[in-house]
Protein backbone atom coordinates (compact mmCIF):
# COMPACT_ATOMS: atom_id res chain seq x y z
CA UNK A 1 0.00 0.00 0.00
CA UNK A 2 1.37 3.90 -0.43
CA UNK A 3 2.41 4.91 2.65
CA UNK A 4 -0.72 7.67 4.51
CA UNK A 5 0.25 11.17 4.15
CA UNK A 6 -1.09 11.54 7.55
CA UNK A 7 1.82 9.06 8.62
CA UNK A 8 4.33 12.01 8.12
CA UNK A 9 2.08 15.02 8.82
CA UNK A 10 2.68 14.86 12.91
CA UNK A 11 6.29 15.69 12.97
CA UNK A 12 6.53 14.79 17.06
CA UNK A 13 8.41 11.63 16.48
CA UNK A 14 12.23 11.43 16.49
CA UNK A 15 13.68 11.38 12.82
CA UNK A 16 14.39 7.22 13.24
CA UNK A 17 10.81 6.80 13.85
CA UNK A 18 9.77 8.31 10.22
CA UNK A 19 8.58 6.18 7.59
CA UNK A 20 11.75 6.64 5.52
CA UNK A 21 13.82 5.36 8.41
CA UNK A 22 11.58 2.76 9.87
CA UNK A 23 9.06 1.62 7.40
CA UNK A 24 5.34 2.39 6.48
CA UNK A 25 3.14 2.75 9.33
CA UNK A 26 -0.05 0.31 8.90
CA UNK A 27 -3.20 2.13 9.21
CA UNK A 28 -2.31 5.51 10.63
CA UNK A 29 -0.15 7.11 13.56
CA UNK A 30 -3.41 8.09 15.31
CA UNK A 31 -4.79 4.26 15.84
CA UNK A 32 -1.17 3.44 16.79
CA UNK A 33 -1.45 5.47 19.62
CA UNK A 34 -4.62 3.89 20.66
CA UNK A 35 -3.46 0.11 20.26
CA UNK A 36 -0.25 1.53 22.46
CA UNK A 37 -2.42 2.77 24.67
CA UNK A 38 -4.38 -0.69 25.10
CA UNK A 39 -1.32 -2.45 25.25
CA UNK A 40 -0.38 -0.54 28.40
CA UNK A 41 -3.71 -0.91 29.87
CA UNK A 42 -3.72 -4.69 29.97
CA UNK A 43 -0.43 -4.96 30.33
CA UNK A 44 -1.36 -3.49 33.94
CA UNK A 45 -3.87 -6.17 33.77
CA UNK A 46 -1.58 -8.87 33.60
CA UNK A 47 0.92 -7.11 36.08
CA UNK A 48 -1.95 -7.80 38.43
CA UNK A 49 -2.63 -11.37 37.49
CA UNK A 50 0.88 -11.64 38.07
CA UNK A 51 1.34 -10.26 41.50
CA UNK A 52 -2.62 -11.29 42.46
CA UNK A 53 -0.71 -15.37 41.25
CA UNK A 54 2.14 -14.58 43.89
CA UNK A 55 0.47 -13.89 47.03
CA UNK A 56 -2.85 -16.46 46.21
CA UNK A 57 -1.30 -19.50 44.03
CA UNK A 58 -3.95 -21.80 45.70
CA UNK A 59 -6.83 -19.95 44.62
CA UNK A 60 -5.05 -19.15 40.80
CA UNK A 61 -4.55 -22.59 40.61
CA UNK A 62 -8.05 -23.99 41.61
CA UNK A 63 -9.75 -21.06 39.31
CA UNK A 64 -9.28 -22.45 35.77
CA UNK A 65 -10.57 -25.58 36.70
CA UNK A 66 -14.30 -23.84 38.04
CA UNK A 67 -14.49 -22.51 34.26
CA UNK A 68 -16.03 -24.01 31.12
CA UNK A 69 -13.04 -24.54 29.05
CA UNK A 70 -14.92 -25.56 26.03
CA UNK A 71 -16.17 -21.72 25.71
CA UNK A 72 -12.65 -20.24 26.33
CA UNK A 73 -11.03 -23.09 23.16
CA UNK A 74 -14.20 -21.51 21.21
CA UNK A 75 -14.19 -18.12 21.38
CA UNK A 76 -10.07 -18.14 20.92
CA UNK A 77 -10.86 -20.39 17.63
CA UNK A 78 -13.51 -17.54 16.90
CA UNK A 79 -11.26 -14.46 17.49
CA UNK A 80 -8.81 -16.33 15.13
CA UNK A 81 -10.87 -16.71 12.29
CA UNK A 82 -11.67 -13.34 12.64
CA UNK A 83 -8.49 -12.31 12.76
CA UNK A 84 -7.86 -13.92 9.66
CA UNK A 85 -11.17 -12.72 7.91
CA UNK A 86 -10.12 -9.23 8.37
CA UNK A 87 -6.52 -10.18 7.01
CA UNK A 88 -8.57 -11.42 3.63
CA UNK A 89 -10.73 -7.96 3.75
CA UNK A 90 -7.22 -6.05 3.20
CA UNK A 91 -5.92 -8.38 1.42
CA UNK A 92 -8.75 -7.89 -1.38
CA UNK A 93 -9.12 -4.16 -0.94
CA UNK A 94 -5.78 -3.53 -2.40
CA UNK A 95 -6.85 -5.83 -5.64
CA UNK A 96 -9.58 -3.37 -5.43
CA UNK A 97 -12.59 -6.20 -4.99
CA UNK A 98 -14.90 -4.84 -3.34
CA UNK A 99 -17.27 -7.02 -2.67
CA UNK A 100 -14.96 -9.71 -1.47
CA UNK A 101 -13.47 -7.25 0.48
CA UNK A 102 -16.90 -6.52 1.82
CA UNK A 103 -18.11 -9.80 2.38
CA UNK A 104 -15.15 -10.88 4.75
CA UNK A 105 -15.59 -8.01 6.61
CA UNK A 106 -19.18 -9.23 7.49
CA UNK A 107 -17.36 -12.70 8.45
CA UNK A 108 -15.14 -10.75 11.10
CA UNK A 109 -18.50 -8.56 11.77
CA UNK A 110 -20.38 -12.11 12.48
CA UNK A 111 -17.21 -13.68 14.28
CA UNK A 112 -16.94 -10.79 17.02
CA UNK A 113 -21.17 -10.87 17.47
CA UNK A 114 -20.54 -14.57 17.63
CA UNK A 115 -17.50 -13.89 20.32
CA UNK A 116 -19.97 -11.49 22.24
CA UNK A 117 -22.66 -14.44 22.07
CA UNK A 118 -20.51 -17.38 23.63
CA UNK A 119 -19.11 -15.14 26.22
CA UNK A 120 -22.16 -13.46 27.63
CA UNK A 121 -23.21 -17.54 27.66
CA UNK A 122 -19.91 -18.25 29.71
CA UNK A 123 -20.90 -14.82 32.13
CA UNK A 124 -24.20 -16.63 32.55
CA UNK A 125 -23.08 -19.95 33.24
CA UNK A 126 -20.68 -19.03 35.83
CA UNK A 127 -23.49 -17.25 37.79
CA UNK A 128 -25.52 -20.05 37.79
CA UNK A 129 -22.55 -21.84 39.18
CA UNK A 130 -22.49 -19.17 41.80
CA UNK A 131 -19.53 -17.87 40.35
CA UNK A 132 -18.92 -13.90 40.17
CA UNK A 133 -16.10 -11.19 40.84
CA UNK A 134 -16.18 -11.33 44.57
CA UNK A 135 -15.93 -15.06 44.45
CA UNK A 136 -11.93 -15.09 45.25
CA UNK A 137 -9.14 -12.89 44.27
CA UNK A 138 -9.14 -15.31 40.49
CA UNK A 139 -12.23 -14.66 39.65
CA UNK A 140 -11.93 -10.52 40.58
CA UNK A 141 -8.73 -11.04 37.83
CA UNK A 142 -11.00 -13.19 35.53
CA UNK A 143 -14.14 -10.70 35.48
CA UNK A 144 -11.87 -7.61 35.39
CA UNK A 145 -10.17 -8.80 32.18
CA UNK A 146 -12.46 -10.48 30.53
CA UNK A 147 -15.46 -7.82 30.43
CA UNK A 148 -12.81 -5.22 29.69
CA UNK A 149 -11.66 -7.60 26.40
CA UNK A 150 -15.58 -7.64 25.75
CA UNK A 151 -16.13 -4.05 25.58
CA UNK A 152 -13.11 -3.82 23.33
CA UNK A 153 -14.74 -6.69 21.11
CA UNK A 154 -18.16 -4.79 21.30
CA UNK A 155 -17.19 -1.43 20.55
CA UNK A 156 -14.77 -2.49 17.36
CA UNK A 157 -17.47 -5.09 15.83
CA UNK A 158 -19.37 -1.64 15.62
CA UNK A 159 -16.47 -0.06 14.26
CA UNK A 160 -16.65 -2.51 11.43
CA UNK A 161 -20.04 -1.62 10.51
CA UNK A 162 -18.85 1.82 10.29
CA UNK A 163 -16.00 0.74 7.84
CA UNK A 164 -18.22 -1.60 5.86
CA UNK A 165 -20.96 1.84 5.31
CA UNK A 166 -17.59 3.65 4.43
CA UNK A 167 -16.95 0.61 2.04
CA UNK A 168 -20.18 1.05 0.26
CA UNK A 169 -19.71 4.86 0.03
CA UNK A 170 -16.81 4.24 -1.97
CA UNK A 171 -14.26 5.71 0.72
CA UNK A 172 -11.56 3.05 0.13
CA UNK A 173 -10.13 1.58 -2.42
CA UNK A 174 -6.50 -0.42 -3.66
CA UNK A 175 -5.05 3.12 -3.39
CA UNK A 176 -6.54 4.60 -0.16
CA UNK A 177 -7.08 2.25 2.16
CA UNK A 178 -5.58 3.48 5.26
CA UNK A 179 -8.85 3.84 7.54
CA UNK A 180 -9.89 0.15 6.67
CA UNK A 181 -6.41 -1.13 7.69
CA UNK A 182 -6.34 1.20 10.76
CA UNK A 183 -9.47 -0.66 12.29
CA UNK A 184 -7.53 -4.24 10.67
CA UNK A 185 -4.79 -3.82 13.34
CA UNK A 186 -6.64 -2.48 15.81
CA UNK A 187 -8.73 -5.94 15.48
CA UNK A 188 -5.82 -8.07 15.54
CA UNK A 189 -4.47 -6.32 18.67
CA UNK A 190 -7.78 -7.26 20.48
CA UNK A 191 -6.97 -10.58 19.34
CA UNK A 192 -3.59 -10.99 20.36
CA UNK A 193 -5.10 -9.77 23.77
CA UNK A 194 -7.20 -12.62 24.17
CA UNK A 195 -4.22 -14.84 22.94
CA UNK A 196 -2.57 -13.42 25.99
CA UNK A 197 -5.66 -13.95 28.23
CA UNK A 198 -6.39 -17.33 27.30
CA UNK A 199 -3.93 -19.57 28.84
CA UNK A 200 -3.37 -17.01 31.86
CA UNK A 201 -6.96 -17.98 32.92
CA UNK A 202 -8.39 -21.12 31.48
CA UNK A 203 -5.12 -23.42 31.17
CA UNK A 204 -2.23 -22.18 33.25
CA UNK A 205 -2.93 -23.92 36.98
CA UNK B 1 -9.37 -28.55 -5.89
CA UNK B 2 -7.77 -24.78 -4.48
CA UNK B 3 -4.69 -24.62 -2.86
CA UNK B 4 -4.31 -23.22 0.61
CA UNK B 5 -2.46 -19.93 1.08
CA UNK B 6 0.10 -18.31 3.66
CA UNK B 7 -3.10 -16.87 5.70
CA UNK B 8 -4.70 -20.28 5.87
CA UNK B 9 -1.73 -22.24 6.80
CA UNK B 10 -1.13 -19.67 9.60
CA UNK B 11 -4.89 -19.61 10.46
CA UNK B 12 -4.27 -23.92 10.73
CA UNK B 13 -1.53 -23.35 12.56
CA UNK B 14 -2.25 -21.03 15.39
CA UNK B 15 -5.46 -23.32 16.12
CA UNK B 16 -3.62 -26.15 16.28
CA UNK B 17 -1.76 -24.47 18.72
CA UNK B 18 -4.54 -23.17 20.56
CA UNK B 19 -5.75 -26.68 21.10
CA UNK B 20 -2.31 -28.08 21.79
CA UNK B 21 -1.78 -25.82 24.29
CA UNK B 22 -5.46 -26.40 26.52
CA UNK B 23 -4.71 -30.16 25.75
CA UNK B 24 -1.71 -29.92 27.97
CA UNK B 25 -3.40 -27.73 30.61
CA UNK B 26 -6.48 -30.31 30.71
CA UNK B 27 -3.98 -33.20 30.95
CA UNK B 28 -0.70 -32.19 32.77
CA UNK B 29 -0.63 -31.19 36.32
CA UNK B 30 1.51 -27.22 35.41
CA UNK B 31 4.97 -28.45 35.70
CA UNK B 32 7.69 -26.55 34.99
CA UNK B 33 8.34 -27.84 31.47
CA UNK B 34 4.61 -27.58 30.59
CA UNK B 35 4.32 -23.82 31.76
CA UNK B 36 7.16 -23.14 29.75
CA UNK B 37 5.87 -24.87 26.35
CA UNK B 38 2.95 -23.08 26.87
CA UNK B 39 4.82 -19.65 27.33
CA UNK B 40 6.78 -20.82 23.73
CA UNK B 41 3.85 -21.37 22.26
CA UNK B 42 2.08 -17.87 23.32
CA UNK B 43 4.95 -16.11 21.95
CA UNK B 44 5.34 -18.02 18.64
CA UNK B 45 1.11 -17.33 18.40
CA UNK B 46 1.72 -13.73 18.87
CA UNK B 47 4.78 -13.61 16.39
CA UNK B 48 2.48 -14.88 13.62
CA UNK B 49 -0.27 -12.48 14.15
CA UNK B 50 2.17 -10.04 14.69
CA UNK B 51 3.99 -10.36 11.10
CA UNK B 52 1.73 -12.01 9.14
CA UNK B 53 -2.00 -10.51 10.10
CA UNK B 54 -1.09 -7.10 11.53
CA UNK B 55 1.77 -7.32 8.26
CA UNK B 56 4.45 -5.67 10.67
CA UNK B 57 7.16 -7.84 8.90
CA UNK B 58 7.25 -5.51 5.77
CA UNK B 59 6.22 -2.67 7.62
CA UNK B 60 7.48 -0.21 10.47
CA UNK B 61 10.33 -1.79 12.23
CA UNK B 62 9.96 0.05 15.40
CA UNK B 63 6.10 -1.30 16.21
CA UNK B 64 7.03 -4.90 14.96
CA UNK B 65 9.78 -4.26 17.33
CA UNK B 66 7.35 -3.09 20.34
CA UNK B 67 5.30 -5.35 19.89
CA UNK B 68 7.29 -8.28 19.78
CA UNK B 69 8.89 -6.88 22.84
CA UNK B 70 5.09 -7.41 24.64
CA UNK B 71 5.28 -11.03 23.65
CA UNK B 72 8.77 -11.92 25.02
CA UNK B 73 7.67 -9.80 28.21
CA UNK B 74 4.42 -11.69 29.19
CA UNK B 75 5.28 -14.82 28.13
CA UNK B 76 8.60 -14.52 30.48
CA UNK B 77 6.18 -13.35 33.15
CA UNK B 78 4.08 -17.00 32.74
CA UNK B 79 7.91 -18.85 33.11
CA UNK B 80 8.99 -16.74 36.02
CA UNK B 81 5.48 -17.57 37.79
CA UNK B 82 6.18 -21.13 37.00
CA UNK B 83 8.44 -20.82 40.03
CA UNK B 84 6.13 -19.07 42.66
Amino acid sequence: MTSNPKNKSLGIFPKSWTVEHAGRVPGNIPIWVGILSELTEFGIFFAAYFIAKFYYPDIFSQGPQSLHTSLGVTNTIVLLASSYFMAKAMSFIRLNNKIKCERYLWFAFSCGCLYLVIKSWEFHWNSLQGLGPSTNEFFTVYYYMTFNHFIHVGWASCAILWVIFRLRSGAYSSKENSGLEALAVYWHMIDLMWILIFPLLYVLR
Amino acid sequence: MKKLGKLEYYLGTLIAITLFNTFLGEQFTSTTLVTILIALTVTYKGFIVIDHFMELKEANKNLRFLMRLYFIIFPSMIVISAFY
